[in-house]
């Protein structure tokens, strides 16, 4: 048992290291001016995922995104079950399209009930 | 679709649920004047829902229907359909003791529908015989009782369900370490494999203890027993009163039919037995303790009834104290525990529903308000002292019988002082109900304006009252019922 859990001690012990090491380095290379530091503008952009950033990027997110993010999971779970389905759709035949339909029908109540509680409006 | 026939109780139950969001939702398309006379037919709906269930699990009952369904994730046997009768009757009594309270209230649809969903939620927790099944059956009722706790969205309802939340998010992660560290043992999710394991190994009792422990701090948050009861009182003070009742009694015996489900038929075989029934004779002498104690100060009667809840299920747990010890051809404790769930719903509900049909009428929770209720209310005053001299154990009420049958269980067991520490906590226990009832009966009231209940409230006290006259004149139907249930251990 210890072993094995040394093991994973190690990993975790080298995963800590890793970004420590690269900052750490870094900074001290800087400090001994042994790196070059030109600053510039666009180095100091923020980054991200290579896009360039409209406007200021501390920007407050509307609360509101979180009803969108919850009928996202429901409908991305729905598809998580709906792929292995209809690979074996065949197979289930009657029996399966009635437990899916069931399945679907129950998340289109949910469906409704975020219409008719009027989440999908914006304003 | 014998699987289907042998799941209807809860199907029932889930299928009035959807019912009753769908014409909320789509009954103001129809008519706006419709819309807001929606109560009784959504109330009506969720009568009705529970009402088949009950149909339902008779039918089980009587066609002789047994069995295993969903390749073994529930089991629908004697000890099954007892919960299914329970959790269903509760959820018909608190939808009856929620008309008032909802008549004021914007949410009717969810509320109704949440608390059919939680009571499908509880059966199927005393249903599963698997990990998996248990865990999400828990998680079920749990989500729908949280929203309910909060629904009235005001300030100490907010606290409540925070502090539910948040303490129940841990327990379900201990119970989840407790099942994964039997799962990881036993490589198995089933109750009776994991029973195999256990009965054919002597290795890891160590490993086993632990899970059994994480189990039972796990649970014993659903049970609310100390150490894991510093939720109750605040919930239930914050809680709408017949959420509270719900909490109190519902959820305490959902918490009780898995811990029984759990214990007795996966870790029920060889020595791990005697170490858990030790740990629960502990659990059960404090929670006893604490809770009448802390019971005695209380000024709040919503309070008092939550400390009181927690000296009950120390009671209860003296039952399951109790199994281990004892010819497992008797089976004493563990239908002990089932008759004493059974007559401390009828109590609990019909105490209950007496507190809302009063504190509604003069506007107050506190117990020195209640003075002088009797004049002012004689029907409702004997319906509560009825419940509360239950809750006492004084016969001839359910609540005597349940005592007597739980405590004859101990020192069956060997656990003559647990039965003793019993006995002493009645006698504390009666000081603070009965000084509710002195209030009552033996002091002036600031008017003398006459109430009553309305009929819905009427009607579930009246229920209530009379089920537990019944119980403790004429027990024999709930202890065979008991019985028969515990038979499915054994």
């Amino acid at each position: 048992m210890l072993p094995d859990w040394g093991q994973v001690g190690f990993l975790l012990l080298i995963a800590i290291m890793f970004p420590i090491g690269g900052i750490g380095s870094s900074w001290l290379l800087g400090r001994i001016r042994m790196r070059p530091d030109y600053p510039d503008r666009i180095k100091e952009d923020t980054y991200e995922c290579g896009v360039e950033t409209e406007g200021p990027t501390w920007v407050q997110f509307n609360f509101r995104y979180y009803y969108f993010a919850l009928l996202f999971v429901i409908f991305d779970v729905e598809a998580v079950f709906l792929y292995p389905y209809a690979v074996s759709g065949e197979r289930l035949v009657v029996v399966g399209l009635i437990e899916m339909l069931t399945f679907v029908g129950i998340l289109f109540i949910g469906l409704l009930y975020a219409w008719r509680k009027n989440a999908l409006e914006w304003t | 679709m014998d699987d289907l026939n042998l799941l209807g109780p809860q199907l029932a139950l889930l299928i009035g649920a959807g019912l009753i969001i769908i014409v909320d939702l789509l009954l103001p398309i129809v008519s706006r004047q419709a819309y807001q006379g929606r109560l009784p037919l959504l109330s009506g709906l969720a009568l009705l829902a529970a009402a088949g269930s009950l149909g339902w699990s008779l039918a089980l009952v009587l066609t002789d229907e047994r069995g295993e369904a969903f390749d073994g994730m529930i089991s629908v046997d004697d000890f099954t359909l007892f919960f299914n009768f329970l959790f269903a009757a509760v959820a018909g009594a608190i939808v009856l003791g929620s008309v008032d309270y909802l008549a004021r209230h914007r949410f009717q649809g969810e509320y109704l529908a949440l608390i059919l969903i939680a009571a499908a939620g509880m059966s199927l927790m005393a249903a599963g015989t698997d990990l998996i099944m248990i865990f999400i059956a828990l998680e079920l009722q749990a989500i729908a009782l949280f929203a309910l706790v909060g629904i009235s969205k005001n300030e100490s309802g907010s606290e409540a369900t925070l502090k539910f939340l948040l303490l129940s998010a841990i327990s379900t992660a201990i119970t989840l370490y407790g099942m994964a560290y039997l799962f990881g043992l036993s490589g198995e999710t089933s109750l009776d494999g994991i029973a195999s394991y256990v009965a054919n190994t002597d290795e890891n009792r160590s490993a086993l203890v632990l899970a059994a422990v994480f189990l039972t701090a796990g649970l014993g948050f659903k049970m609310a027993v100390v150490p894991f009861q510093m939720w109750v009182p605040d919930v239930y003070e914050g809680a709408p009163t017949p959420i509270t009742a719900f909490l109190s009694v519902a959820s305490k015996a959902a918490g009780f039919a898995v811990v029984m489900r759990i214990f007795l038929a996966a870790l029920g075989e060889g020595l791990i037995t005697t170490d858990w029934a030790y740990l629960f004779a502990a659990i059960a002498a404090v929670s006893m303790t604490l809770g009448n104690v802390l019971a005695l100060v209380q000024g709040n009667i919503k309070r008092m009834l939550g400390y009181s809840s927690i000296a009950q299920a120390g009671t209860i747990l003296i039952g399951l104290a109790a199994v281990a010890a004892e010819d497992p051809q008797l089976l004493l404790g563990t239908s002990s525990v089932v008759f004493f769930l059974g007559a401390y719903a009828f109590t609990n509900i019909g105490a209950f529903i007496a507190i809302i049909a009063i504190s509604h009428k003069i506007g107050s929770d506190q117990i020195a308000d209640y003075a002088g209720v009797a004049k002012r209310s004689p029907l409702l005053a004997f319906a509560l002292a009825a419940c509360l001299f239950s809750l006492t154990g004084f016969p001839p009420t359910a609540g005597f019988i349940a005592k007597i049958y739980v405590f004859n269980a101990a020192v069956q067991a060997d656990l003559v002082w647990l039965a003793i520490i019993g006995v002493l906590n009645s006698v504390i226990s009666a000081y603070y109900y009965l000084r509710v009832v002195l209030n009552m009966f033996a002091r002036d009231p600031e008017t003398d304006e006459a109430f009553t209940p309305s009929p819905y409230l009427g009607a579930a006290l009246a229920a209530a009252v009379v089920g537990l006259f019944a119980i403790g004149i004429y027990p024999t139907p709930l202890i065979e019922a008991s019985e028969s249930a515990a038979r499915v251990f054994s």
